[in-house]
């Protein structure tokens, strides 16, 4: 009966992690969630049915595609963008960024870019495959503003995620190693990397998991009606 | 009578083992517990037996991620209290790299090669026979059986069928119902014996 219920416990989690990667799957820098398990044996023997290890992030790459924004910067290759918000560092490989009054560029929820900020004379930018953004002016072209590092980690499923696509470092995840693109990794201007979900893929795990959360709540019926059956016997 | 009570002790266990496969429909690397019933003077006794079917292979395109086919086991050391003993082995190959580098199951048990904990960079490469390379030198090697090879960027599903397991669940219910009207039976018929017969109305 506890063996079932765990199993119903199992997929329950299960679903909320796919419906959550569905909900993001438009969202540009998305990584899709997994959940993991594991089967509970005491002494070897008696099984107690299924526990979750925890969900992580995988980080493999989405496809790159054209953005509408005039800040959108993509990442080809591993790697995080840098970003803070009221004094916490996080990284996000969400590169929608937009110029808040101030010149930083900050996500659609006021992460803010560490690298670099977008002078008020700047009527256009441009951002290099291998990080430097320079800007042109009414007077001059191509002023260098910096150049945009990137962050690596030793562990990346270790991340603690904040929410969306921000990351927050962990010890298990190791510290932030710098890594500078142009030579593993560039940076596609004017793209966004889309979320790794795929929609009918999880669309085929939403339908697996409700069938096995059914079997499972069987298996509780099951052994419900013969614990009935039991406590009948002697007047049956 | 006894006999019918060992017949509701097995069917119990046989519900036990199919609702553990059962919750593990989701668990990769698992290997559904095959029920087993064994004849003995004392009735009939429940027990378990493992099974040695594989289970899908389901592409992750991780590098880490690791299926086996064919038979043997990955080993895992004891976690962070016993590093050098305590081996364990698993079919679940997903793999992360731990903040040291060194590969493992994510919940702090590090893999083991022929030559003990695996520390690799994000770009080494596990090849079919088990060997690890880590740009272009060769740090390790997965002891496997001969014949099992190793298949980068996939997993390997549990093996449990849920129709099956559900049959089986069923299956054992009506065992444990038949047990318990044979053991009424018997009782009644011993009522009978006991009271009735020789009885001067």
């Amino acid at each position: 009966m506890y063996a079932s219920a765990s199993g119903m416990a199992a997929q329950q989690t299960n679903l909320e992690v796919i419906a959550d990667n569905l909900a993001n799957a438009d969202v540009a820098g998305f990584k899709q969630m997994a959940a993991r398990f594991v089967d509970v044996r005491v002494g070897g023997t008696l099984g107690l049915g299924t526990a979750s290890t925890g969900r992580h992030a995988v980080f493999t790459q989405g496809k790159l595609m054209h953005g509408g924004g005039p800040f959108d910067v993509a990442i080809d290759g591993t790697g995080f963008f840098r970003v803070e918000r009221d004094g916490q560092r996080a990284y996000t490989r969400n590169g929608a960024f937009a110029r808040a009054a101030d010149g930083s560029l900050r996500t659609a929820d006021g992460w803010r870019l560490r690298d670099v900020t977008i002078p008020a004379n700047a009527l256009a930018v441009n951002v290099a495959p291998d990080g430097r953004v320079t800007m042109d002016t009414a007077e001059r072209r191509g002023v260098a503003l910096g150049r945009i590092t990137l962050a690596a980690f030793p562990a990346p499923e270790a991340l603690r995620s904040l929410g969306g696509t921000v990351f927050a470092a962990t010890p298990d995840s190791g510290p932030e190693q710098r890594v500078t693109p142009g030579t593993n990794v560039h940076l596609a201007f004017g793209m966004l990397e889309q979320s790794n979900v795929s929609v009918i893929e999880s669309m085929m795990e939403i339908l697996t998991a409700q069938r096995a959360y059914e079997a499972n709540a069987k298996g509780v019926q099951a052994a419900d009606e013969m614990q009935r059956i039991a406590n009948n016997l002697h007047r049956s | 009578m006894t006999w019918m009570a060992s017949a509701m002790h097995a069917a119990q266990a046989q519900l036990e083992t199919a609702t553990h496969n059962l919750a593990n429909v989701g668990s990769d690397g698992f290997r559904r517990a095959r029920a087993t019933l064994t004849f003995t003077p004392a009735g009939l006794v429940a027990g378990e037996a493992p099974t040695a079917t594989e289970g899908g292979i389901r592409e992750t395109g991780r590098r880490f991620d690791l299926a086996l086919l064919g038979p043997g086991a990955f080993t895992l050391d004891g976690g962070p209290a016993r590093r050098g003993g305590g081996a364990t082995t698993t079919r679940d190959g997903a793999f992360v790299r731990d903040r040291d580098g060194y590969l493992g199951d994510g919940s702090g048990h590090r893999l083991r090669g022929e030559r003990g904990a695996i520390r690799v960079s994000p770009d080494a490469t596990i090849d079919a026979d088990g060997t690890i390379r880590d740009g272009g030198r060769i740090v390790d090697r997965l002891a496997l059986p001969a014949g099992t090879t190793v298949r980068s960027g996939a997993l390997e599903s549990s093996n449990v069928d849920a129709i099956g397991e559900t049959l089986a669940i069923l299956t054992a219910q009506r065992s444990f119902e038949t047990a318990q009207k044979t053991f009424v039976a018997i009782d009644e018929a011993r009522d009978k014996a006991v009271n009735d017969v020789g009885r001067l109305k």
